[in-house]
This record gives C-alpha cells, structure tokens and sequence, in this order.
C-alpha cells in the first residue's frame, strides 16, 4: 500500500459468505491487501483460514451456490472486478489474470489432450490460428521443462504424472502472458525435488514475464525465499502483511510470531505444514466475539476478549496489523 | 484393427451370460410353465394319444437336447411356428418388433431430451426456486403409476369424455399421419412416467460433474458456458449416460411395450410376449427370452465401446 504507485491489484474489506447447513459462515471477513506490479506477495496460514476463497474470489469464482462475494471491492488496473459480468470477467481470466489451482491430479480435463486444452486459451485470449496456438503451445510446455513437448502436447493429462500436470497448468497459466499469477499451494502436491524444480521455474518465469504473483502457500521456507511481501491470515482474517524482511526478523502480531518463532533456525528450510502452535482454531460458525487467536494467545486480556482488533496501518513502510497489543517490531527498520 | 478384435471378444465372453439367462428361463418354462398337451386333446384322451401330442410338441425329448435344440435355434433364429396361431415365429417377429420400435422409440427419446433440458435447468439453477419446483415435480411425477398415467391419458386425450384428438386404442396405419395420430398418447404416457427418473439422474450427473476441479480450472481460462458445458461437462458425463441410456433399450423395448401394447392394444412384440405368457406358447416365449438375453450383451459390448470413444482412460482390453 505504497502511495507512490498505484497498485495492480487492490482489495479491499472483502468479505466471503458460505452458506451452510448449519449457518452462513465467512470463509473471508475484511480481506484487504495490494499487489504491485512485478511483485511478489505471498499468503500463508493454516488450512481452512481462507486462502484459496481470497485467491478464487479475484477471479470471480467463489462457487455458487453455496459461496458468494458478501461485500467489499476488488481493483484490478483501476477496473472493478466485483459485480463484473460474467462476459467481462471471462475476457480478464486467463489472460490478465491467471490460477493455478492446489490439486494438480484433477485440475485438467481428463478427456481432452494437453494441447486441446492449452490451444483453446491460446486461440480465444490472443487470437491464433490453430497452427500457431500448437506451436505457442509446445514453446510454453519447452518454456515450463517438459521434455519432448511436441510429443507430450498430444497426451492426456492421465499419462503425465503430477508435477508434469503442475507445469502443463503452469504454462497453460503463463501462455497468455498474464500481469497477475495466482499461485494457490502449486507444489503442495508434489514431491520434494519437483516442488523446488517447480517453484524455481514460477520464478524465472515470473521474472522473464514481468508479472505479478500471489503465491499461496503453507510453507515459510518458500514465502522467504520468493516473496518480497507476505500476508499471515487467521481464521478468516489478515492478521498481519509486513515485508518479508520484517516478518521474518520480528514478527509484530503474536500468531505470526508463534509461526515463526517456533522455527528459529528453518527459515531458509522447506517445510511441508506451518508449526504447531497450541490449542484450535475456532470454528468459522462459532467466533468469539473479540480477538480471534485470543483463546490460544499469550498476549489476550479483557480488552482482546470483548473487542476485534482492526486492520490498521503499522509503521512507515505500508505494513498493516491487526492486534490490540503487538510486539514492538524492529527498532531500527531498513528502508525496504 | 483393435476395435474388431475388441468386439470379437468380447461377444466371446458374452456367450456364457446367454447360456445362463436361457438355461435358466428355458428350465422355468419346462418344469413349471405350462404344458400345451391338454389343451391340443379331447376330453378323456387314451395314453397313445397323449403319447403322440408329446412327441409333436418336442416334450418327449430329454432336457439337454431340448435345450441344444433351443441354442440351435436362437443361432439359426428359426424357432419354429407359434403354438397357438401357428404362424412363423421368425416371421412374426420380423413383424411385431418394428411395430414395437415405432410405438416406444419416440417416447424413449424425448423422455431422454426433456430429461436432459429439465436437467439441465435444475443443475443450473441449483438449490434455488427453479431446481426445487423442478425436483418436486420430478417425485411426484416418479409416484404416479403407469396404468393409471395410460389410463388417465387416454380419457383425457383419446377418449370422447375428454378431448378426443386421437384413437384410444389399435395400430392401423397406413400413413405417417396415422402413425402420429397412434403414437401420439402412447408416446406423452411414456415421457410423463420416464421424465422424473430421467430428469432425477441426469441432473444428479450434472450436478457432480459441474462441481469438479476441471470446470472450475477451465473457467478460470474464460472458457465460455456453451464450450464449459460441452467439453467439460457432457464430454465427462457420457459415461453415467451410456451406461443408463444403452442399457434402458432392451428393458423399454421388452417392458415398455408390454404394458404399452397390451393397454393401446397394439400388435407389438410386447402384446405377443404378453399373450404368449398366458397361453404358454413356447416356441414365442423360448425367441423372446434367447433375443432379449443376446440383446443384453449386444448393449454390454456397444457401451464398452462407446466408453473408448468418450474417454480416453479406457482402454479396449
Ligand atoms: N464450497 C464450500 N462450501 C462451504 N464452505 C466452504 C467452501 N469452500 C470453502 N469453504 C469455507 O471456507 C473456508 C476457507 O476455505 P479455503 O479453501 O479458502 O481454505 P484454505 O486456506 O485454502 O485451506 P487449505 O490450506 O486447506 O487449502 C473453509 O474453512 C470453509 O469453511
Ligand atoms: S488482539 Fe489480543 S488476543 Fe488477539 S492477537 Fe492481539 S494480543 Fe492476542
Ligand atoms: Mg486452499
């Protein structure tokens, strides 16, 4: 949120609503963040608090029913995206913006080959004939490491393994040379010498295609390692977004802090799921009225019981938190 | 190449399932269906001449070679003359089963579409207003029984009580307009009964379908709705449908029509089952039960190759 530029990507208040048996619940309440052009922002915390709804609402894809867009605002280039007509957005997906989605195994259509799937972006978002969608498309899949593309271009996602699948979607999502990447966990699902294949090539790309990214993601070692920025959410909520720097030296909300301080010696390391921290996340039907981390933070009094702390702005660098009594933070910040 | 051997195969395995299906019904009518002897004699009969109807009939033989008998003829289709009419069975059949696909093919293919389109509605408009009145009017339709749907029909449509547009019952036709004018109520009874099933299945297919990852993948490139329901969608739902279409076509043909004709009085394959059934004629009996078990396994083999063609896991093995 630096007033110098004006951002790609802006968010703001956005609020999810899920309609469930039991109740609607808000998978997301009060989203807001920005996204810079050619930057980096990653999203971490625990499974359930809301990153893929924050990711698919950008898109205009909250499923629904049973999920919709409740409330706030999405920026996009200065152009709303919340209420857009689903005509518009379709000219946006894909070609401006672009996913790649958690569950590689099932993200592509089984009965259509990789280049069916892949010339069809092509051809609707830039106009290619079909001769020329063919081979942008063997030049993506060469582009993301996938061996004999001419060859592979003609196979069903069946006959490729995951992390195959995972680059197939990667280049699928790149093809268009999209300005915003979103990321949601694209190597959760694959093993450990093809996450860091994958992650290595997102960001040479990222950087060949000057484009933006949020990268979604349950592993700190790879936040430190990619992002220049990085939201922690809680249960629904961001409860703080610092630059990685900070963040990572001293972290100012105490769940972040938890996260991070229970790892004092793994932050250049992999890790498959956030540190434990004790006690449970409370359950999206029943919130407390005040703080939501309050029953397992050491910090919590009265104050934090009765009343939600806001998003508000810290310190002079465009960092926000959302705590009633926060860490000090570093005393003497760099300039970023 | 591969789809020929396929087949071939195929067919192959598909032998002991008509052996099983017609040793079976073949035992059933034998030991416990009826015997014609009686019906052919006089009062009080001497033993040679109930000796002599016996050997006439076939019944004399011992069980297994009646019953090669039987394979011979379903591999020859010449089953002999009917019992009770006397005609050619094979004829008779070349006779009634077009009639029987004329009365039910209509009615199978537009309670599949509407089906479909009903489907399709509820699916798209899901768990709002559209989808609920759709579903309900599903069950209450599945909770009519056939007769009383033919019944009420015919007075409503046929009848002079009602508005009388088309005949009540019969089968002449000599013209296309006749035969719409026959088909006409049998075709509107058969959707009203098959709509709610269908409708309960294809939306149920939809549904699941609409709700995978790939959809969601494939809108997230802007991929428009028509494509998104042809290619993600259908394409991935053929399948279920094959399987439930192909498999319907040797129960409408044999089922359907029997209720159908028997109540519209039209001369089908259906009626002649039916009325075989009652008069224990054999020779008619032992071709419906062979062909409708071959049936049976020509439907097996036609859904195991159109599974090939719509999705690409399946392989021909
Ligand atoms: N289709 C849905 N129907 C009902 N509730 C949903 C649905 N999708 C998400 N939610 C709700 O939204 C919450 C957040 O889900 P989301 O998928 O965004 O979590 P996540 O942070 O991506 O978790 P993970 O790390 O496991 O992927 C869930 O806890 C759930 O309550
Ligand atoms: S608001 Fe209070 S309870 Fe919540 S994180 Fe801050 S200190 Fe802990
Ligand atoms: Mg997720």
């Amino acid at each position: 949120m630096q007033a110098d530029t004006q951002p790609l990507l802006s968010v703001r208040d956005l609020v999810i609503e899920f309609t469930t048996e039991n109740g609607v619940v808000r998978a997301a309440d009060g989203i807001s963040f920005d996204v810079h052009e050619n930057e980096t922002l990653g999203i971490v915390g625990e499974s359930g608090c809301g990153k893929t709804v924050t990711g698919l609402s950008i898109l205009g894809l909250i499923p629904s029913p049973p999920g919709r867009v409740a409330g706030g605002s999405i920026r996009f280039m200065g152009r709303e995206l919340v209420g857009l007509p689903d005509s518009e957005m379709r000219n946006i997906r894909g070609r401006d913006i672009s996913m790649i989605f958690q569950e590689p195994m099932t993200a592509l259509n089984p009965v259509f080959t990789v280049g069916n799937q892949m010339t069809d972006v092509l051809r609707r978002h830039r106009g290619l004939t079909r001769r020329q969608a063919r081979d942008a498309a063997i030049e993506m899949l060469a582009k993301v490491g996938i061996p004999v593309p001419a060859k592979r271009i003609d196979e069903y996602p069946h006959q490729l393994s995951g992390g195959m699948r995972q680059r197939v979607m990667i280049a699928m999502a790149l093809s268009c040379d999209p300005k915003l990447l979103i990321a949601d966990e694209p190597t959760t699902a694959l093993d450990v010498t093809t996450q860091a294949q994958v992650l290595e090539q997102i960001a040479g790309l990222q950087s060949e295609f000057k484009m933006a990214v949020v990268l979604i993601t349950h592993d700190l070692g790879i936040v430190a390692e990619t992002c220049r920025r990085a939201i922690v959410m809680y249960c629904g909520r961001i409860v703080e977004n610092a630059a990685i720097e900070r963040l990572f030296e001293a972290p100012r909300h105490p769940y972040a802090k938890g996260l991070l301080e229970s790892i004092p010696r793994l932050r250049r390391e992999r890790l498959d799921e956030l540190p434990i921290i004790p006690g449970r996340v409370p359950n999206l039907l029943h919130l407390p009225p005040g703080c939501r981390f309050a029953a397992r933070c050491p910090r919590a009094d009265a104050l934090c019981r009765e009343q939600s702390p806001a998003l508000v702005p810290a310190g002079p660098h465009g960092d926000f938190i959302a705590c009633h009594h926060p860490h000090p933070g570093q005393q003497a910040e760099p300039a970023a | 190449m591969e789809i020929l051997q396929y087949t071939v195969r195929k067919l192959i395995s598909g032998i002991p399932l008509v052996l099983g299906v017609t040793l079976i019904s073949f035992l059933l009518m034998v030991y416990f269906g009826p015997d014609k002897t009686y019906e052919l004699l006089g009062k009080n009969p001497t033993a040679q001449e109930i000796a002599e109807v016996r050997t006439q009939l076939g019944y004399d033989q011992p069980f297994l070679v009646r019953y090669v008998d039987y394979l011979r003829e379903l591999v020859t289709l010449e089953f002999g003359n009917s019992d009770s009419t006397g005609e050619d069975v094979a004829s008779l059949l070349a006779r009634t089963i077009p009639i029987s696909l004329a009365l039910t093919g209509p009615g199978f293919v537009l309670g599949n579409l509407l089906g479909v389109l009903l489907a399709l509605f509820a699916a798209f408009y899901r768990s709002t207003w559209v989808d609920k009145a759709i579903m309900a009017s599903a069950v209450v339709g599945m909770s009519i029984s056939f007769l009383i749907v033919i019944i009420a029909f015919q007075i409503i449509f046929a009848s002079s009580y009602g508005l009388g547009w088309f005949p009540v019952r019969g089968w002449s036709v000599h013209s296309f307009g006749d035969y719409l004018s026959y088909v006409a109520v049998p075709t509107m009874a058969m959707v009203f009964v098959a709509l709610g099933y269908n409708t309960r299945f294809y939306r149920s297919v939809l549904v699941e379908e609409m709700t995978r990852d790939h959809v969601r993948t494939a809108r997230a490139f802007g991929v428009p709705p028509a494509k998104l329901f042809y290619k993600n969608i259908l394409k991935n739902s053929m399948i279920p449908i094959i399987t439930r279409v192909v498999f319907s076509i040797p129960l409408v043909i044999i089922s359907g029509s029997l209720l159908i004709e028997s109540y519209f009085g039209i001369p089908g394959v259906g009626k002649i089952t039916y009325d075989a059934i009652i008069s224990g004629d054999q020779p008619v009996l032992k071709a419906v039960v062979g062909l409708t078990a071959i049936l049976f396994v020509l439907a097996q083999l036609l859904t195991d190759i159109l599974y090939r063609a719509v999705d690409p896991r399946i392989s021909l093995k």
